[in-house]
């Protein structure tokens, strides 16, 4: 693949993660738990970002952290707060909203034989 | 665990005091939940690859930007480098004039001193140049740094956001109204040669006579005393050159204002050289003596060849200043 399709790709993905992201967390998960998640539903996730953006979410205050130490390993679980919520609800109709319009946008072009 | 140990490290150093601890634990915990139960090194390394660069991360967590000057204020940031640089140079370039002509002793000859300043002058300009970069660079690093604000957009001359707006301040310049940086620079150039030339006359204008090497100055042709007790009028013609000079860079264009400001300083300049040149004990009298000598003319006719060519010289060049200013002022 070339490098210009890669940044491209990666550009495209940047956004959406905050959404993936934050649909997850729904209910509590600490952090490898997430990225298991993620993987899960087929969305790779870079984990150098992962990690740093839930911090952001929770200096944002879209997400409360607690620390666990109820088990052998502390762990740090997030889970998104009333505003997040909010947010949450707001931004996923945005990106309903947007990708459906994307995909008329692309199957047009495809049924007049541009592509 | 070593590895593990040096890897959080890593990050967390380049990380403010106060998030550390916690980052480190999560860090920790994350890395032992990606871990396999039995783990050889082997496995460490694969967990660690998936995490990235330390820098990177670190990066991640911490809100500063990893760079100096952002999109925000970089086109602020140059459009002031490049008004700043020409003002330093000439200011720098005057400032040294000056100073080697107030330590001048008249001992030395005219022509080491000169190639002197230029030594000297370039090493200054070198030196400025540094310093004016590295103060603008650093403040606006810091502007960058202690901006909160999420605004992305570059941000105008005026420090605020485009508008449309914006565009009306901004004359549309054509090319034959258009003052060039050259020009004003070469105005300011002049205005600190004949300054000096003014107050250091008994040492700079006069009859040089070359004796074998070197150049000797041997006759003033001015008498400084006389010279001095314009002063004041001098310093004001100085003063409102330097501002005239200034505000054309701001304008950038010839207009009617500018052409008025103009005529009004050649008006004065000429006023006080008139003041100045048919004062009669102006001219030093060994230089008169010298003049005569070599033309073999009366003391009468030398004084008034030098009065009559000092003062139409001098009113044709402002005449000319005037009428040039008005036409391009008028152009359009």
């Amino acid at each position: 693949m070339s490098n210009l399709l890669n940044s491209l790709i990666t550009e495209l993905r940047r956004g959406t993660l905050t959404l993936a992201v934050l649909s997850q967390l729904q209910t509590p998960q600490y952090g490898y738990s997430l990225v298991q998640l993620l993987e899960a539903s087929g969305i790779a996730i870079d984990q150098s970002t992962l990690y740093p953006l839930l911090r952001r979410l929770e200096k944002q205050e879209l997400v409360l952290s607690s620390w666990d130490t109820s088990e052998s390993r502390p762990r740090k679980y997030y889970v998104l707060s009333d505003y997040g919520k909010e947010i949450f609800l707001q931004l996923k109709e945005e990106w309903m909203k947007n990708s459906k319009e994307l995909y008329r946008l692309l199957k047009g072009e495809n049924e007049d034989g541009i592509n | 665990m070593e590895l593990i140990e040096i890897y959080i490290q890593e990050v967390t150093r380049r990380l403010p005091e106060k998030i550390r601890e916690d980052i480190a634990l999560e860090l920790r915990s994350t890395i032992a939940d990606m871990l396999p139960d039995n783990y050889q090194e082997a496995d460490v390394k694969k967990v660690l690859e998936k995490l990235g660069s330390p820098v990177a991360l670190a990066n991640g967590y911490r809100d500063r930007p990893m760079h100096l000057i952002g999109p925000r204020y970089y086109d602020i940031y140059v459009t002031l480098l490049k008004m700043i640089f020409p003002i330093a140079i000439i200011v720098s370039l005057i400032s040294l004039i000056a100073e080697y002509m107030i330590g001048y002793s008249g001992e030395k000859a005219v022509l080491p001193v000169v190639l002197d300043i230029i030594g000297i002058g370039i090493w200054r300009l070198f030196e400025m140049a540094i310093q004016v970069f590295f103060w603008l660079t650093a403040v606006f690093a810091l502007i960058e740094r202690m901006d909160n604000g999420k605004e992305q957009q570059p941000l105008t001359a005026s420090l605020k956001k485009w508008t449309p707006d914006d565009l009306k301040h901004i004359s549309y310049i054509p090319k034959n109204k258009a003052i060039t940086k050259f020009e004003v620079f070469g105005a300011l150039l002049w205005t600190a040669i004949w300054a000096t030339l003014y107050f250091y006359a008994n040492q700079l204008v006069g009859v040089y006579e070359g004796n074998g090497e070197r150049l000797e100055f041997v006759i003033p042709a001015l008498n400084q005393e006389v010279l001095l007790h314009y002063w004041i009028l001098v310093v004001i013609v100085i003063g409102s050159e330097i501002a005239l000079s200034l505000y054309k860079l701001i304008k950038g264009q010839w207009t009617n204002r500018i052409a008025i400001a103009n005529t009004l300083l050649q008006v004065f300049a000429t006023i006080v050289f008139l003041l100045i040149v048919l004062n009669p004990n102006v001219i030093n009298s060994d230089f008169i003596t010298y003049l005569m000598d070599l033309f073999h003319i009366t003391a009468g006719k030398v004084k008034a060849w030098i009065v009559c060519i000092g003062i139409i010289g001098f009113i044709v060049s402002a005449a000319i200043s005037v009428y040039d200013g008005f036409r391009k002022a008028k152009k359009s």
